[in-house]
């Protein structure tokens, strides 16, 4: 039957209200469980606050398992699923840039629109400076296509590419992660405690 | 009061969590697995079969190729010496062998075009049909009773009896008139120039008039 808006069951016209309503419950959650703190999630850069790693990663996995179950018994039709295209390299330099910022200014893109709803300061500055690097981007363009357009991988998943039994993948991603949780934890408790 | 109870519980609440998500992690690793069905479901399959959209008549296709409607492709499926001798105009050759094939899915895996698939019957058409339709193409037709169909409506109309309904003297003249179109010539279309016929030269009658011999006319 899923999904359920490319299977018909909900109109298409409503999958951006759909956005907007799953974006303020996101935006919701992301302040309730304090990642409008750009300490809070600078700290998983420095070995003090591994909150950030919980959080997205207990995500994935529930929603990996929880897709798998529903492929399994035929709710969600995983083929028809949106598959992020992979362009290799302006990913993985994207991805620097944006672990730099992240290191820097202490928010991802998603957590600093967040704070900037509760009035941070630093939040608003970093994203302004999001602003100035799309303006830069948009500007230059012609000298970033190759590398925006190129290196072109298809929409292929991890499971995809390594050649692996899906079902596997999940169960040792799954066992990864707990162990990286309980690694996490240890760290943090030899750690010196930082208040904020 | 405090529940110590379910402090004890609580204390071991992150550990929980974690087995249950190891538990359902392998419960996937470990259920038997089955046949996932490919492609378009049967309900959807049994309601494009039965759907009258999935036949196009003879007359309908010659309408089209007369206007040149260019929003279909008609792919004959038979073999190629088949299509050599006679075939549709504008007609692409895919034998039902290679249907499968890369470069013929160039042709019928897109979704600007309606395919209209043709044989000499619609048999191996509904085949094609039914093959690429199980692949999820789009826009997929057949040419209701083929080429044999075509000869017999198009190209050689039944001319019908005086009895007959004034309709199936419509559909006749307008039969005739595509088949006209695709290079069939009628009887009557010809002129049959009867030679004039040749003037012989008619000696002129030269009517003497021969003058009467004056009777002696005597006078008293």
């Amino acid at each position: 039957m899923g999904p359920l808006i490319p299977n018909g069951f909900i109109p298409f016209e409503w999958s951006s209200i759909i956005a907007i309503v799953i974006g303020i419950f996101f935006g919701f959650i992301l302040e309730a469980s304090g990642f409008s703190s750009s300490r809070k999630l600078a700290g998983v850069f420095y070995g003090y606050d591994f909150a950030v790693l919980k959080v997205f990663f207990t995500a994935a996995i529930t929603s990996l398992i929880g897709l798998f179950y529903m492929d399994y018994l035929g709710y969600v039709d995983m083929s028809s699923l949106y598959v992020h295209p992979t362009y290799l390299w302006g990913a993985i330099i994207g991805g620097a840039i944006m672990g730099i910022g992240f290191v820097t200014g202490g928010f991802c893109p998603g957590t600093s629109l967040s704070a900037v709803a509760i009035g941070k300061i630093d939040a608003i500055v970093n994203v302004l400076g999001i602003m100035v690097g799309i303006f830069i981007f948009s500007e230059l363009y012609t000298l970033f296509e190759p590398l925006y357009n190129g290196y072109f991988q298809g929409n292929v998943t991890l499971v995809d590419s390594l050649g692996i039994n899906k079902y596997w993948f999940v169960f040792i991603l799954t066992v990864v992660a707990i162990i990286m949780f309980a690694a996490s934890d240890m760290i943090r408790k030899r750690v010196k405690k930082v208040f904020y | 009061m405090v529940n110590r109870k379910l402090v004890k519980f609580l204390s071991l609440r992150y550990k929980i969590l974690a087995a249950v998500l190891i538990v359902l992690a392998g419960g996937l690793v470990l259920l038997p697995k089955y046949e996932k069905h490919e492609g378009i479901s049967p309900e959807e399959l049994l309601s494009k079969t039965i759907s009258p959209e999935r036949y196009i008549s003879t007359d309908d296709i010659a309408h089209k190729i007369i206007n040149q409607d260019p929003s279909f492709i008609l792919i004959d499926v038979r073999d190629e010496n088949s299509f050599k001798e006679y075939t549709l105009p504008n007609a692409i050759n895919i034998p039902l062998k290679k249907i499968l094939d890369n470069d013929a899915t160039m042709y019928i895996n897109q979704n600007q075009f309606d395919v209209v698939f043709f044989s000499n019957d619609n048999f191996y058409s509904d085949q094609a049909w039914i093959l690429c339709n199980r692949l999820g193409y789009k826009n997929l037709h057949v040419l209701k009773g083929g080429i044999n169909k075509w000869f017999n409506t198009i190209i050689n109309p039944q001319k019908p009896t005086e009895d007959m309904p004034k309709d199936a003297l419509d559909l006749y003249s307008t039969r005739k008139a595509s088949s006209m179109y695709f290079g069939v010539v009628y009887p009557e279309q010809v002129e049959i120039k009867t030679p004039e016929p040749v003037k012989k030269a008619v000696p002129k009658k030269i009517i003497t008039v021969k003058k009467k011999k004056k009777a002696p006319e005597g006078g008293c």
